[in-house]
């Protein structure tokens, strides 16, 4: 194993979809049939991208491992590698690393509700857990709070308005706050007022009760959001070993040697890419600077 | 542990022997400082050395390493490792090595390390202290594990730690040029470590160190120091223990391209930059401090990540004391 620890494996593009401007959805497929069968990953997990010669990104899947045969990367236009990837098309190959990280543990919750606080581009590795959950039924009722920016820049539209109208069949609630204004966000907010509204993320747990002892609360979102949902959830004494964040950092390797995912201070260290990325708020208490 | 003798007389015999399991490499005299560099004869060897520039990771982790070459656009793995005898190791960096070997052979292993350790012989050699040690506060002046041979300094020849298999193999080898260790000779080792043990200059208080640093946090002692480091990441460069890597894909021409890898320090602003612009550290505070928790972590199993060897006080070109840094945060906090 440890030969081909950097080696990264073909995987072909299936499909590439527009999910916003700035997003794309890309499908993908392991070129090794084998290899694609014994692809097991877990919501909360990272892929390493690889487009040989050029260099490598870590990516979240945002599938569900509950559907087999593909998995997905929800890729934001930001930097140089996400710009050649978002050239890529259809049939084109690249190389993949991983699955990498712990994962959000999935099983410890099964019973709980799941409180799901994403933020913008948080949403993509949350929708792995959504549609785990939500595939899986092993989970008593599932909140999607999410906050974005615009009616433009809400990823996964369909799946999200889709969910506003028939979640509750699925012992899912859904609730949407937009920041930016537009004929589009008002008529969602006609259509599913009060779970659609105008606001940050946080006004979402307004009128909302949890029975604390059996709920746990899973966040991803940009670093300036973690602090005000963590305060309201401790508001409503959500224990901090109940409250789960996944973090981003720098990564080069995926596997706890390139260093620079390194948090922490002299009593306690932690790598982000393999004691995360998934972390408790607890862990965060005894971590300095985790977040 | 398996003790031999090597007399004075032997000893050049016994160096040369040393070709046969590989390149030797031994440090070297060069300009003002030192440097582990290939060698063909004992007499350009310094024996007495005091540190070297860089630590022997440069052997185990390249400052540029290729890692994958592209081939009908798959990658394949570059590099064969040649076998190698580092000889003359001082105890400080034997230790710097087995940290190292708790990041790289932690699984999933990294296969280029893995491979340059199990083709290396480590031989070590005693030493005596100059004025930036501190590897005794540490515990890491005398290393138990972690070598093939360990050379003492005796009046009258070397006295020999016999640390692995291999290294009785090679002992074995030349089993006419060794002897049996006498009572004489294991007093004159004793007289030499606890003439050794007196010769520490510096000192670290390391009692509570991994707490008191944790609650000296915003300490303003690290703003003090955060305008007299100069950011140039020398002391990551030169650290036995620091392993940061950058990594690169670099075309050589039309269809041929390398993934290389090369030593990265948290001095950098980007080494907590993430793709959409936002900096995990952004300021030299941030950086500054980052080092000094990643090198006095404590593990619970293995000990601080700092093994005071004394490079990055003697390489800083802004004359920056680790340990009295750490002494000033302890101060500041009482």
């Amino acid at each position: 194993m440890s030969e081909d620890t950097f080696q990264t494996h073909d995987a072909r593009i299936l499909e590439v979809k527009d999910l916003t401007p700035r997003e794309k959805l890309f499908t993908l497929r392991f070129a090794d049939p084998e290899l694609s069968r014994n692809f097991k990953y877990r919501p909360g997990q990272f892929v390493i991208v690889d487009i040989r010669g050029f260099g490598e990104f870590p990516i979240s899947l945002c599938s569900t491992p509950t559907r087999e045969g593909y998995f997905q990367l929800c890729v934001r236009r930001v930097g140089r590698m996400t710009k050649y990837m978002h050239e890529l098309k259809e049939g084109d190959i690249v190389g993949i690393r991983g699955p990498y990280g712990n994962g959000f543990p999935m099983e410890v919750m099964e019973g709980s509700n799941l409180v799901l606080v994403a933020g913008g581009l948080g949403m993509a590795p949350l929708r792995s857990v959504l549609w785990y959950a939500i595939d899986s039924g092993k989970y008593e009722h599932i909140y999607l709070f999410y906050g974005t920016k615009s009616y433009e820049d809400i990823l996964f539209r369909d799946e999200i308005t889709h969910l506003l109208k028939h979640g509750e069949a699925m012992n899912c609630t859904v609730k949407l706050a937009y920041e930016v204004e537009s004929p589009s966000c008002i008529y969602l907010e006609k259509g599913f007022a009060p779970r659609v509204c105008k606001g940050v993320v946080t006004d979402l747990f307004r009128g909302e009760e949890f029975d604390v002892t059996n709920t746990y609360a899973l966040i991803c979102g940009p670093p300036v959001m973690y602090k005000f949902v963590i305060r309201e959830l401790l508001d409503r004494k959500l224990s901090p070993g109940r409250i789960y964040m996944t973090l981003e950092r720098r990564m080069r390797c995926g596997v706890g040697k390139c260093g620079h995912c390194i948090v922490g201070t002299s009593t306690s260290i932690k790598y982000v890419c393999k004691d995360g990325p998934v972390f408790t708020y607890w862990d965060a208490l005894s971590t300095r600077g985790l977040i | 542990m398996r003790y031999v003798k090597l007399p004075n007389e032997n000893f050049d015999e016994f160096f040369n022997s040393l070709k046969n399991w590989g390149k030797v490499y031994a440090p070297v005299k060069q300009g003002n400082i030192y440097t582990f560099k290939n060698v063909e004869k004992l007499s350009e060897v310094s024996l007495n050395y005091t540190r070297t520039m860089l630590p022997p990771k440069k052997f185990f982790v390249k400052p540029r390493d290729e890692m994958l070459r592209l081939k009908d656009s798959r990658w394949e793995k570059c590099g064969e490792a040649e076998k190698t005898v580092l000889f003359g190791v001082h105890s400080c960096d034997i230790h710097g090595l087995q940290i190292l070997d708790k990041v790289y052979l932690d699984e999933p292993a990294d296969p280029y390390y893995k491979e340059r350790r199990e083709n290396s012989i480590i031989i070590g050699i005693s030493c005596m202290p100059d004025e930036y040690c501190f590897c005794k506060s540490l515990g890491t002046d005398f290393a138990m594990s972690g070598f093939d041979l360990f050379l003492h300094e005796l009046p009258d020849g070397w006295l020999v730690r016999v640390g692995s298999v291999r290294g009785h193999e090679i002992s074995w080898a030349n089993e006419e040029l060794f002897e049996e260790v006498s009572e004489d000779d294991l007093k004159n080792f004793r007289a030499f470590e606890e003439r050794r043990a007196k010769a520490f200059k510096k000192k670290l208080n390391k009692e509570g160190l991994a707490d008191m640093l944790d609650l000296a946090y915003d300490s303003p002692v690290w703003k003090k120091y955060e305008k007299i480091c100069l950011g140039c990441g020398n002391c990551n460069m030169v650290c036995p223990t620091c392993r940061c890597y950058e990594v690169c894909d670099k075309w050589i021409n039309a269809y041929e391209a390398v993934r290389e890898r090369r030593y990265d320090s948290c001095f950098m602003v980007s080494h907590g930059l993430v793709a959409g612009g936002h900096n995990f550290r952004p300021t030299r505070l941030d950086r500054f401090r980052h080092r000094y928790y990643c090198k006095n972590y404590f593990d619970p199993e293995a000990g601080f990540n700092c093994v005071g060897c004394g490079r990055c006080d003697e390489f800083c070109p802004a004359k920056i004391e680790h340990v009295k840094v750490l002494d000033e945060v302890r101060e500041a906090l009482e």
